[in-house]
């Protein structure tokens, strides 16, 4: 089995206790750890679909949990998604038919930088053709009502598209109810917002303007989705476990509950005595140092504030090697080939060459 | 290696055998009895029921939508045995457990085909297939606008099927995704996208040619207008019609089965569909039974789902303006006292017993929209036994059974038709000329039942399994878990289609129109390549 990780790993740089060590070596360190464990996360979970795959596959065979990074912004989509509902479509149909776009919040830049180019919102919807017109509802370019968040934004927007009275002074209501007027008049409209960003309650509102929309013309949502392959991640997950991360396997059935779950506090807390760390989008290194006992699969590069028991250079999928990924501008997971390709081990054979080395039970 | 079932009831009607006796296996396949070999290995299956191994033709078990519903309903827990939509490893585990050894997941709209080809790569055991979902896409709406050539219009269906690795063409509410992104809320037959003249009987025409001239051995695999409502056994009927004498399939006959008749306003019209479909050998159909409990209805009809939300139970649902068809998720419970579920319960039987032909019905439920597929035992019970029939009738309501004939229907199905229409049938509508049956040189996947009274429990869990000539299940149980492979046809192409193509992706889109091709199955984390199913000349 050793044997086989060798093979599997060409071109691994790997080190233990910060010192630079073999494959081998290093495969050997990670599956003792896991070994002795009571209680393992695999978290970060920056991978492609494959690394998920192993992932889960690992965490499901030693009765360890999963988390990512970006989980805080997965579930304020996906809590909203799953006890209200939503209307929402794809980035390709808010381009071809799109005559009317909401653009909430600060974030959306930051969460997906090519997003105008990509939707073409300086352009017309290029099916329907027509104009298109293009509103922000952002601090700075609507009165905030009330706090400083959106929420109280987004509920006055949605009581005006229903038509019901608000108490917005008239500094407020002007705009605002241009706004309602304006999307009403849509017929196809599209509201954009980023869960990184965005509070669960004031997705919520804005789901629900969405829907109100609906019983007139049509509206659609369009979230934008967290970094590090976290929709990719969540898919896998689905389809492997029923459930998206922060998912427990310690039983005879998978177990989701995103508080008992969450990777920091499970290591917080002490219930977690070694965690997996995975990170080959970006170089982040894990955000409890080394509280836990961690064996790190990074990108090449990432700064540890101490070094992980075990650390595994792992390539970037899509970059360094080939990759089943989720592409916001498509919308789903699609095929991306190597842009660089480079002889580095991925999150899976990494991943999958530990899982063969854990002593047989 | 030899190996020798010995001593089962054979029931293989594609071959016209029905008698105690032995198969043989040798490779993987069902070889002839060998004349003087001895076998390496004897099971013994004496007193059992040895058929092929099942094909589903329509399950909703992979892609973006079965997904979603799976992120909606966590309190359904995917990953139990009990789900209405099970994970992937269990979806193989428990179909195997049943005898099946393939699977058709109906419903992949061509840019979700990678996904959903990921997530039947893990599915174990069984073998899988996909068909790709046209009829909404732009593509096509712009091709008939622009009146091009029925080659045309093929050559793009060619391009289709070989991105998204398919083995056939779905058409679902053809027109009408379209339309309700322009505010459309109703759709029928002979109603046009707007801005445009293309009714959805034109769509259902165009794709009936482009499947007969590619030579696909599955026909056009059509979901119907005004699924669900009061009265549309009239769209059914007039589908039929549209089709002409040309092949067409149409899936879950039993949500088009509903009259306008008795004092709700709603009845039974199953026996009228049965009458047309006897009588038309052109058509042929699944049924979608309904049987009672949660589930969750996951389809691409997103002007049906959005119609639907308010019945969803529990009260959430998801619609999904998507590329082509999108669609919609709302959970739903069937409930024994509810009138109208009774009677689509009661339509659906009527259908697999005032419908003749074995080889032209197909037994489904839509899973999960009627019933989870887990629900098949109970439903070929309902089959085969007429007392069992007679007995939940007594337990429905009255009123709903007055606007149905199924308590007047004395038919049971043999083992032999069970045999035609989970085995034989569905290969022969596939194309797979090695599956459905157990004659020479078909693969070994075959599912011995150990006969009992309860019919169910015989049917729940085989007594054995063997896919591709390995043993899989005993007693229900997996005892092995290999994959199986992903089967799809690759009809040729003019290269012109593709560069039309191209150009189209480019300026709508802004994406290559190759961003959304399915990839070798080595990069979906498959150990086998495709299946090609070759097409017909």
């Amino acid at each position: 089995m050793i044997e086989t990780a060798e093979r599997a790993l060409i071109g691994c740089v790997a080190s233990v206790d910060g010192k630079p060590v073999s494959p081998t070596e290093a495969i050997y360190e990670a599956a003792t750890l896991l070994a002795n464990s009571r209680s393992a996360v695999v978290a970060g979970l920056g991978t492609d679909v494959a690394g998920a795959r192993a992932s889960v596959a690992l965490a499901q065979a030693i009765g360890a949990s999963i988390d990512h990074m970006d989980a805080g912004a997965v579930f304020a989509n996906l809590d909203v998604m799953r006890r209200a509902g939503w209307i929402v479509t794809t980035p390709l149909q808010t381009r071809t038919r799109a005559d009317t776009v909401l653009l909430v919040g600060d974030g959306l830049l930051e969460a997906w930088p090519e997003m105008a180019d990509r939707l073409g919102l300086d352009a017309p919807p290029t099916l329907t053709g027509g104009a298109r017109r293009v509103f922000r509802l952002s601090s700075g370019t609507v009165p905030p009502v009330g706090a400083a968040t959106i929420l109280p934004t987004l509920a006055a927007l949605r009581a005006l598209v229903a038509g019901r009275a608000t108490s917005l002074d008239e500094g407020a209501f002007r705009p605002l109810s241009d706004l309602a007027t304006a999307l009403a008049e849509a017929r196809f409209g599209v509201a954009i917002w980023s869960g990184a960003e965005l509070e669960t309650l004031a997705v919520e509102m804005l789901c629900g303007l969405v829907d109100d929309l609906n019983r007139k013309t049509r509206f659609a949502g369009l979230p934008l989705l967290p970094p590090n392959g976290a929709e990719g991640v969540t898919q896998a997950a689905a389809w492997a476990t029923g459930f998206p991360v922060r998912t427990g396997f310690a039983g005879s059935e998978p177990l989701h509950d995103p508080w008992r779950f969450d990777a920091r506090r499970l290591i917080a807390s002490g219930e977690a005595d070694v965690a997996i760390w995975i990170s080959a989008f970006s170089s982040t290194p894990p955000p409890w140092d080394d509280a836990v006992p961690t064996i790190a699969l990074v990108a090449s590069g990432t700064a540890f504030g101490t070094s992980p028991a075990v650390v595994f250079e792992v390539g970037c999928p899509g970059r360094d090697h080939d990759a089943m990924l989720f592409d916001p501008a498509l919308g789903g997971i699609a095929f991306a080939a190597a842009s660089a390709r480079r002889t580095v081990p991925s999150v899976a054979d990494t991943v999958a060459a530990i899982a063969a080395a854990l002593p047989q039970c | 290696m030899l190996t020798r079932l010995a001593g089962g009831r054979v029931i293989d009607p594609a071959n016209g055998r029905d008698a105690v006796g032995d198969i043989w296996v040798r490779d993987g396949r069902i070889v002839a009895t060998p004349d003087h070999a001895s076998a390496d290995q004897t099971l013994d299956v004496a007193g059992c029921i040895v058929m092929a191994g099942g094909i589903d033709i329509h399950t909703h078990v992979a892609g973006t939508n079965v997904n979603t519903a799976r992120l909606l309903l966590p309190d359904l827990r995917a990953g139990s045995a009990a789900a209405s939509v099970p994970v992937s490893q269990t979806i193989g585990r428990l179909y195997a457990a049943m005898g099946y050894t393939m699977v058709v997941e109906p419903a992949i709209s061509p840019h979700v085909a990678p996904q959903a080809h990921l997530e039947l790569s893990e599915i174990p055991i069984i073998d899988t297939a996909i068909l790709t979902v046209l009829g909404n896409d732009d593509y096509l709406l712009r091709l008939m606008a622009n009146k091009e050539s029925s080659a045309a219009i093929a050559d793009y269906a060619a391009r289709v099927l070989a991105g998204s690795g398919a083995i056939g063409i779905k058409a679902i509410n053809p027109g009408a995704a379209a339309s309700f992104k322009a505010n459309v809320r109703s759709f029928g037959l002979d109603d046009a996208v707007p801005n445009s003249d293309i009714t959805s009987r034109a769509i259902i025409n165009a794709l009936q040619a482009a499947t007969e001239s590619l030579g696909l051995p599955h026909p056009l695999h059509l979901h119907c207008s005004n699924l669900g409502m009061p009265g549309n056994v009239e769209t059914a009927l007039a589908t039929m019609e549209a089709a002409g004498d040309v092949r067409l399939h149409i899936a879950h006959l039993q949500f088009y089965a509903y009259g306008k008749d008795g004092p709700r306003g709603f009845s039974s019209g199953a026996a009228r569909l049965a009458e047309a479909v006897n009588s038309r050998p052109n058509i042929t159909a699944d049924v979608g039974q309904v049987m009672f409990g949660q589930t969750v209805t996951v389809s691409s009809d997103v002007l049906r789902q959005f119609n639907a939300r308010g019945q969803a139970h529990p009260r959430k649902s998801i619609i999904m303006d998507g590329d082509g068809n999108g669609g919609g998720i709302v959970p739903y419970r069937y409930r024994k006292t509810d009138f109208y579920n009774a009677v689509q319960w009661a339509a659906g039987l009527e259908l697999f017993l005032l419908i003749n032909d074995p080889w032209r019905l197909f037994f489904t439920t839509d899973h999960p929209n009627g019933a989870p597929f887990t629900a098949y035992p109970d439903l070929l019970a309902l089959l085969m036994d007429r007392s069992l029939r007679a007995q939940h009738i007594e337990t429905l309501p009255k009123d709903a059974m007055q606007v149905s004939t199924l308590a007047s229907i004395t038919r049971e199905y043999s083992f032999a038709d069970i045999a035609i229409m989970t085995r034989a049938a569905p290969a022969r509508l596939l194309g797979l000329v090695d599956r459905g049956h157990l004659g020479p040189g078909a693969r070994a996947d075959i599912a011995v039942y150990r006969p009992q009274a309860d019919l169910a429990a015989m049917f729940r869990d085989a007594a054995l399994v063997l896919k591709d000539g390995v043993p899989v299940i005993r007693d229900g149980i997996p005892v092995a878990q290999p994959f199986g492979r992903a089967v799809a046809v690759r009809p040729g192409f003019d290269s012109a289609a593709d560069r039309g193509l191209a150009a189209f992706y480019d300026s709508i889109y802004g994406v290559p129109h190759t961003a959304f091709d399915v990839p070798a199955a080595d990069l979906l984390g498959r150990t086998q390549p495709f299946e090609t199913v070759p097409c017909r000349t």
